[in-house]
């Protein structure tokens, strides 16, 4: 799967927010808010084909977190972005 | 010969020049109250016969929506071409062309030319000064206790409506203006500008006043109103502000003007009718706050 084009990662006093900003987002009116983890995993997967096994990965490098709840999370999250319309499969 | 007039709307100038004979400067009576007398300017509109045009690309098709204006953007070479038209089902009317920061613009029209040369003047008033904390803002704003009240909401949810109810209800409140105020954060302070465009309510008034609150309308079967968190007013405000965003440019000056406002003033979410009393439980709850 990867990003959407047109949607950036900003930062509204220390809180993330995922906004459609493209041409191609010209009507997308929703913000989507992250977490600091869901923004360190967008940011490292930004303008990349990516997997829920890559975003496990990239968790359990950066947090001390057991395989299962990293890969539960990855997946939840992938879950997630794809039915905000934020990312495609 | 080109008679050419310049302006000063929130601060920023800009100048129009058209054939000092057309009949269509009795109808731009909106920008006289704007009239200054500066040589200095950030951006220029010339209205001419024809101009040439090469490398036309498509940017951005408008959807069409019932009952509104529509314009589409094309990329050209050194700039963007943009088509009006007044209704989604009429023809285009209006091609403003103009330089990639937005500094020079040229409008040749087919028809309805007062309606092209407001429309002109308001996309690149907004694409010019996003970069310079400046919104250019869908609402209706009122005075009210020296601060200025915006209320924002989809076309037809009672904007101008809510800004009557005011009026007619609250002792001291009266209209700023009723379609297009301008934001700008002066001195760290936001403040609401009157401009020369105001829909269909003939308000042109060249004042200012800081920012009491941001107000989203929203059509209820009850009259309510709750404070927004920072992350939902800043969605409020940023979508009801004029800009191609598919700039990087503009988006990164929309950005930071709209976070930077929503930090200094409350915005709010009321749920309402159309009646007396969306105003008075409106105004009891922002003027104690603004």
């Amino acid at each position: 799967m990867r990003i959407k084009e047109g949607f950036t990662l900003r930062s509204i006093v220390g809180q993330y927010v995922v906004i459609g900003e493209g041409i191609s987002q010209v009507n997308f009116n929703k913000m989507i808010t992250l977490n600091d983890s869901a923004a360190y995993l967008w940011q490292s997967v930004e303008g990349k084909e990516f997997s829920v096994e890559d975003l496990t990965r990239l968790l359990t490098d950066k947090y001390e977190v057991s395989d299962e709840k990293a890969a539960a999370d990855a997946a939840a999250l992938a879950g997630k972005w794809i039915e905000a319309g934020i990312v495609e499969e | 010969m080109l008679l050419k007039r310049t302006y000063k709307v929130a601060g920023h100038v800009f100048s129009l020049s058209l054939e000092g004979e057309d009949r269509a400067w009795e109808a731009l009576g909106n920008y006289d109250p704007f009239v200054i007398d500066e040589t200095e300017e950030l951006f220029s509109l010339e209205v001419v016969p024809e101009f040439d045009i090469q490398g036309k690309k498509e940017l951005y098709v408008s959807e069409p929506e019932p009952g509104e204006q529509r314009i589409d953007i094309h990329t050209i070479e050194g700039g963007y071409l943009f088509e009006m038209a007044p209704l989604p089902d009429l023809p285009v009317c209006g091609w403003l062309k103009v330089s990639s920061d937005f500094s020079k613009g040229w409008l040749k029209t087919a028809s309805n030319k007062v309606f092209c040369v407001n429309n002109a003047l308001m996309l690149m008033y907004a694409f010019r000064t996003a970069g310079l904390d400046t919104l250019e803002i869908h609402a209706s704003c009122t005075v009210c206790q020296g601060k200025g009240f915006l209320f924002l909401g989809k076309s037809g949810t009672g904007k101008s409506t809510h800004s009557r109810l005011w009026l007619k209800n609250i002792d001291g409140a009266w209209l700023l203006n009723d379609d297009n105020p301008v934001i700008r954060v002066v001195d760290g302070i936001p403040r609401v500008y009157g401009t020369p465009w105001s829909g269909k309510t003939p308000c042109y008034i060249n004042d200012d006043y800081p920012v009491g609150a941001v107000v989203r309308i929203n059509r209820a079967p009850h009259d309510q109103i709750h404070r927004m968190s920072l992350v939902e007013g800043f969605a409020s405000l940023y979508s009801s502000s004029s800009g191609l965003r598919a700039l990087k440019p503009i988006a990164d000056g929309l950005f930071d003007t709209v976070s930077s406002v929503v930090q200094k003033v409350p915005c709010y979410l009321l749920d309402c009718l159309p009646d007396d009393e969306a105003a008075i439980v409106c105004s009891k709850e922002v003027l104690g706050n603004a």
